[in-house]
């Protein structure tokens, strides 16, 4: 049997096969050109790398728009999340509050809510308002959809700030929301952060809400325009995966850099996956 | 705090307020108007997001609305819940997410488990492995969908590929309910797993080395200490993961819609696509509230039965 180190690579081997060879696949299909894709039997590497497809991927839909959109739909959405729940969270934290434990199972209750059963009253929420084919109709369901595990996982730092450093400011002539703003969230960061990272994947990943609010082409999101690609009958899967990779490499840098944090942050709130 | 106390510091705090400027009353309000204050704007969005809508969509659900004639809503009573009933692709689509949560979640939470185990050995290097299991999870559903339609294309698909090399004929995946069915199931359980895996992960770093030490001294093996520490232990993280995994899966609409568009006919077409199809293409705003309110009491009755299995385990 196997075992200690031969077992150990084997066995990450396997991991990082399985995490990372569909991203991979893509980023190899995305580097052939149509000729050596339709080579039977089909080529791994590519033979003869070339650029080609990103050229085409940004000329035959507005691939940068697509991405423009997605950024500032999850960037909106993610502070407004942040706004919202840090005060929700430092209430929950800190004040005594009648119903904590009520207001609290509440909120856990909404983070398991099918927000797809809602398509049709917020279709027409968003119509009535004028809303359609805008960011603001994507920001408020996505907002709504984090709020949730960003609270849990806020209620959690804000608690694990000691009260002195909060009346040592108050003392000092700080009003409470100051002391919130001044004292409890920058030494929350940590929390902060990790809350805005999920919120900010939540959105940047949501395709429903997307896809049936936002039908103008300019203000399609990524997961929403890279389906855009194809044709009736003709699927130029090249071009598709190079498009794929653009979408792609924003959020593998997020994840890189914040990996921890993103661990942390999903296995503390319990979250949608 | 004594009622003396108590009463001390709010004639203290009422002082200062008397003291203060008008405008340092409005900063610094009581405790408790302080607390509506910071929780009116949560508030505000659950009335604006869920409640106004959950009950617009049971009102809905009982109307005959639809945005093509541009005729108000009239009461219907029950002939959407009617119509729904004699509608075999209402029949059809529950089937399919039914069918689909009965296989990619347990599907999800075996190969999540592996997963978790593998990734819990003593690895030099932490990075690649916390980074496979987080791609999956970040990767939009969308994008698993095209990269898996790719990969079982039947003529240059990668699987296919694999398949001929050792010796099995290749299978045409989307022309079949079967095969069009499998490629998807295999897909979620894919996307899925490793936010499961993390969860399990996290639920395996906290057992203490002490219990498998002293297991070890009495002797038991490892598959022992498997089933009788580690599981057991391991309960609770599973739970709640199944628990989103399960009302996520009865929501499936991104893979299946990228993948086969819910072909061949609507053979992998899910609920969600069905409610996306009456409310979006065919501005059916009353017949898809009926549907909805079907998925949101599949998804209630979910929670129920997890909610109780929690509290007669303990």
């Amino acid at each position: 049997m196997l075992s200690g180190k031969p077992l150990r690579f084997l066995v990450g081997f396997i991991l990082v096969v399985n995490g990372m060879f569909p991203a991979l696949w893509i980023l190899f299909t995305s580097l052939k050109t149509e000729a050596e894709l339709t080579q039977k039997p089909i080529t791994w590497f590519p033979h003869a790398p070339t650029v080609a497809n990103y050229v085409r991927a940004f000329t035959d839909q507005p691939l940068p728009l697509f991405l423009f959109n997605s950024f500032m739909v999850a960037l909106l959405s993610t502070m407004l999340t942040l706004l919202v729940s840090v005060l929700a969270a430092y209430a929950l934290a800190r004040l005594k509050i009648r119903g904590r434990d009520l207001i609290l199972s509440a909120i856990i209750a909404v983070s398991t809510f099918p927000l797809v059963t809602l398509l049709v009253p917020l279709f027409e929420i968003m119509r009535a308002l004028g809303l359609l084919n805008s960011w603001v109709a994507l920001i408020l369901p996505y907002t709504v959809l984090s709020l949730p595990v960003c609270t849990l996982i806020l209620v959690a730092f804000f608690e694990g700030i000691p009260r002195d450093l909060e009346n040592a400011a108050m003392i000092d002539g700080c009003t409470r929301i100051g002391a919130l703003f001044k004292v409890v969230v920058p030494l929350s960061a940590p929390g902060v952060f990790t809350a805005g990272i999920i919120a900010f994947v939540n959105a940047w990943d949501e395709f429903l809400l997307a896809l049936s609010f936002n039908s103008s082409p300019t203000l399609r999101t990524l997961p929403v325009g890279v389906t855009l690609y194809q044709g009736e009958f003709a699927f130029p899967w090249p071009v598709i995966s190079a498009a794929l990779i653009v979408g792609i490499v924003p959020i593998a840098v997020l994840i890189v850099i914040f990996q921890e944090r993103v661990v942390s942050g999903l296995t503390s709130g319990g979250m949608k996956g | 705090m004594t009622a003396a106390a108590s009463q001390k510091q709010g004639s203290a705090q009422a002082q200062s307020r008397n003291g203060g400027s008008l405008w340092l009353r409005v900063l610094d309000p009581g405790e408790r108007t302080l607390a509506l204050l910071l929780l009116a704007p949560t508030a505000l969005l659950l009335a604006l997001i869920i409640v106004y809508p959950v009950g617009r969509l049971i009102w809905t659900s009982v109307h005959t609305l639809s945005l093509t004639s541009g005729a108000p809503a009239v009461f219907s009573g029950l002939e959407n819940y009617q119509l729904m009933l004699e509608d075999p692709v209402f029949w059809e689509t529950t089937r399919n997410t039914v069918l689909i949560t009965l296989i990619t979640v347990p599907g999800a939470l075996v190969v999540g488990l592996c997963l978790a185990l593998m990734a819990n050995l003593p690895f030099r290097a932490k990075w690649p492995v916390r980074l496979s299991l987080l791609i999956p999870w970040a990767l939009p559903l969308s994008f698993a969908g095209l990269i898996f339609a790719w990969f079982f294309h039947s003529e240059y698909g990668v699987v296919n590929d694999v398949l001929r090399r050792i010796g099995l004929p290749g299978v045409i995946w989307f022309n079949s309910a079967g095969w069009a069915f499998a490629a998807i199931c295999l897909t979620i359980i894919w996307k899925t797993s490793s936010f499961m895996a993390l969860i399990i992960l996290a639920g395996l770093q906290t057992i203490p080395r002490s219990l498998y030490e002293a297991a070890d001294v009495d002797g038991a093996g490892r598959l022992r200490q498997f089933w009788e520490i580690t599981l057991p232990l391991l309960r609770p993280s599973i739970v709640v993961a199944l628990i989103f995994r399960t009302i996520t899966a009865l929501q499936t609409f991104d893979i299946p819609f990228t993948m086969t568009r819910g072909g061949p006919g609507t053979a992998t077409a899910t609920l969600a696509m069905y409610i996306h199809q009456n409310t979006v293409d065919f501005l059916d705003l009353g017949y898809g509230s009926a549907l909805a309110v079907v998925m949101f009491a599949l998804s209630m009755i979910v929670t129920a039965l997890y909610l109780r299995m929690i509290r007669a385990r303990g």
